[in-house]
């Protein structure tokens, strides 16, 4: 029987649903592959066919939490405030969309989030691409630079990568050391990000 | 440690005027909270040797110039001090911004630059950004503030060591003050005592060490309790309900829908600080209005409230166009509990008959002093402080609070008998010595000539004091 595009789509939506809900009711660790595939009516085997692995699931739903993150940030977009500002805000208000899978991420935080390694999941490519651009674009926009360089925006894609790991496991009241990490680093970023944008090329 | 370029850099330039120097606002404040028991106690040894360098190399410099230069090197050594010290504790924030509050309330005691400095942290700490507030409002209100608000200004108006104020206007139109804490703020107030009991560690072979415990891990709940804005929200709606309209003393009324343990709103109160108030000039009469308010206020809270206000300071005193007196922060207060009460009720005799004899008695049993020979110095001491901190309130007729050499004696007292290691005392001693020096110093600025007994009469006998036998 052929599967249509659409039921594929219903079927990989039922999978998020359902894994989503066990991770959160059992924990990650706990929840095995036949759970989610059980759960959500589909055997096991099938299950692969859309997600090689459960880490990848969490990649996925990672990725639809923050899929339209560009769209809500531009939204809060305020005159006048400094590129910190608007880098802590974005980077809070992906926190926030994330907030439900924050002990989960670090199974799959080496996966999706290293620059270095190939790509497992093709959404958190995209997830990493987007989340860059608007980071640059913001940088740019205060710096007056036509785009960021690469170096920048590895250096920043390792502090938000160590504040994920570091915000997974945080045990501070509703986070706050979590907020108080970004901003440190955000200021070590801009500073850092300032002083060689000033810095006279050599000839 | 510092290293020599921070401890070079420390100190002051050659030929700089301090009208020229820079504000103290630096960056750095404008962090959040340093959390980290050793990242805390680093950055107080780091403002530690700087202060000392600063001096030092003040010392030096004067070995080779005029008494006027020297005199003008001074001043401006105090500056940059006072500077440096605002910044690190603007920083810091929590118990050691409440060190450098009690220093700002010592006019003519510490050196002018220094209190004028310091006093900004009364009410103008550096504030955090933004984006960081916004998020603390939501993960306590579960929502954005530009949702929850009409309207929300972006800019703190207030800062200081627990957190910033916002100004706000709700759906309804009312305009109010959001008070937003600051992360980590909790855990840094309790990481400042663990951090005082290592510097105190030399006093533990102290005979009296029990009574010093005793007295910093009353300071310490009360500090902690003062980080839980249901609490202040709750001794906000108490205080309220005391004054009447005919007082001109108004509390602001709490929402509490919109308040959490981090996070308060309340009625914002239009009107200026006692800088302000003092810059435009008032009259000895407007001077003494504000003093009687302010007197009253403190005693209506004691006598009907049982409670003593202990954070009398500039920052928390409004003075309102149409006459009225604001008090705006309720998180510092010894609440007066069942044993503390009828303690506070025999203290009551010495103070109102003014012998020396009642208030000796009363002496004694407050700070533990006994018939013993070794104790007589400890009771004279002890006594002629109390005779300072209340005295004004027994002799009757008119106070001169301003008298500089009347203020300056409590501080002398108080010095001494720390000096002399004269530590035993209720538990409270220290908020309550907060309390008289914050009074006298609210008083002293305002150059104050009142007669408080009268107040302190219709304060009692409209609480129903039974003061029959005093």
């Amino acid at each position: 029987m052929r599967v249509t595009a659409q039921v594929q789509a219903a079927t990989r939506r039922r999978i998020l649903e359902v894994a989503q809900a066990l991770f959160a009711s059992q924990g990650f660790e706990a929840t095995t592959t036949r759970d989610v595939a059980k759960a959500a009516g589909i055997a096991t085997g099938t299950m692969f066919n859309y997600f090689g692995s459960k880490e990848a699931v969490v990649g996925s739903l990672a990725a639809e939490a923050l899929a339209d993150l560009d769209v809500d940030f531009k939204r809060r977009d305020r005159e006048g405030s400094s590129l910190e500002e608007d880098l802590f805000a974005f980077v809070a208000a992906g926190l926030r969309r994330l907030k439900p899978l924050r002990k989960h991420l670090p199974v799959v935080l080496e996966a999706a989030l290293s620059p270095v390694r190939g790509n497992v999941d093709e959404e958190c490519c995209r997830l990493r691409v987007s989340h860059l651009e608007t980071v640059s674009r913001l940088a740019a926009k205060q710096l007056g630079l036509k785009e960021l360089p690469a170096m920048a925006l590895q250096i920043y894609w390792s502090l938000y990568a160590g504040l994920l790991l570091f915000w997974a496991n945080d045990d501070s009241p509703r986070q706050e050391d979590t907020l108080g990490l970004l901003d440190d680093s955000l200021h070590m970023f801009v500073r850092w990000l300032t002083d060689s944008s000033n810095k006279p090329k050599e000839p | 440690m510092p290293t020599i370029a921070e401890l070079m850099q420390s100190l002051p330039e050659a030929g700089a005027e301090a009208d020229r120097l820079p504000e103290p606002l630096a960056a750095a404040s404008m962090r959040p909270v340093p959390v980290g028991r050793l990242r805390r106690i680093g950055l107080l040894g780091t403002l530690q040797a700087k202060i000392a360098a600063a001096y030092l190399f003040h010392w030096l410099r004067g070995c080779l110039c005029s008494e006027d230069e020297r005199q003008r090197l001074l001043r401006e050594t105090h500056w940059r001090t006072a500077v440096r010290v605002l910044d690190s504790m603007g920083y810091l924030r929590g118990a050691v911004t409440k060190m450098g509050q009690t220093l700002a309330n010592l006019p003519d005691i510490a050196p002018k630059e220094f209190v004028q400095t310091l006093e900004r942290l009364h009410y103008d700490a550096p504030p955090m950004h933004w984006s960081l507030l916004r998020e603390m409002v939501h993960n306590e209100l579960g929502d954005d503030p530009e949702n929850l608000f009409a309207s929300f200004e972006t800019r703190a108006f207030a800062a200081a060591s627990l957190g910033q104020v916002h100004g706000a206007q709700l759906p309804s139109g009312e305009k109010v003050a959001v008070k937003i804490q600051y992360p980590g703020i909790a855990r840094a107030v309790t990481e400042d005592f663990q951090n005082l009991n290592l510097f105190m560690f030399p006093a533990r072979l102290d005979k009296d060490w029990g009574y010093v415990k005793g007295q910093v891990d009353d300071l310490r709940l009360r500090l902690e309790m003062e980080v839980d804005y249901q609490k202040e929200a709750a001794m906000l709606a108490r205080a309220r309900s005391l004054f009447r309209e005919e007082d001109g003393i108004v509390v602001p009324r709490v929402h509490p829908q919109l308040s959490t343990e981090r996070v308060l709103t309340m009625e914002r109160l239009e009107g200026v600080h006692l800088d302000e108030f003092l810059r435009a000039g008032p009259s000895q009469e407007q001077r003494n209005e504000a003093a009687r308010k302010i007197f009253r206020a403190w005693y209506r809270l004691f006598a009907a409230g049982r409670v003593f206000y202990a954070d009398l300071h500039p920052g928390n005193f409004l003075f309102l166009p149409d006459g009225r007196l604001g008090m705006i922060d309720f998180g510092f207060v010894v609440a007066l509990e069942d044993e503390l009460w009828r303690l506070c009720q025999r203290l009551d005799r010495g103070l109102t008959t003014g012998s020396r004899e009642d208030r000796a008695a009363g002496v004694r049993e407050w700070s533990v002093i006994t018939d013993d020979e070794a104790d007589a110095d400890r009771l004279r001491l002890s006594v002629d402080f109390s005779d300072w901190a209340w005295g004004f309130r027994y002799c009757g007729g008119e106070f001169d609070f301003g008298d500089e050499a009347g203020f300056r004696r409590g501080i002398d007292l108080a010095a001494e008998m720390v000096r002399k290691r004269y530590t035993r005392a209720n538990p409270c001693t220290p908020s309550i010595c907060r309390q008289n020096f914050g009074i006298r110093s609210l008083l002293y600025r305002l150059k104050a000539r009142i007669d408080v007994r009268p107040i302190v009469e219709e304060e009692m006998k409209a609480a129903g004091w039974d003061r029959h036998d005093a």
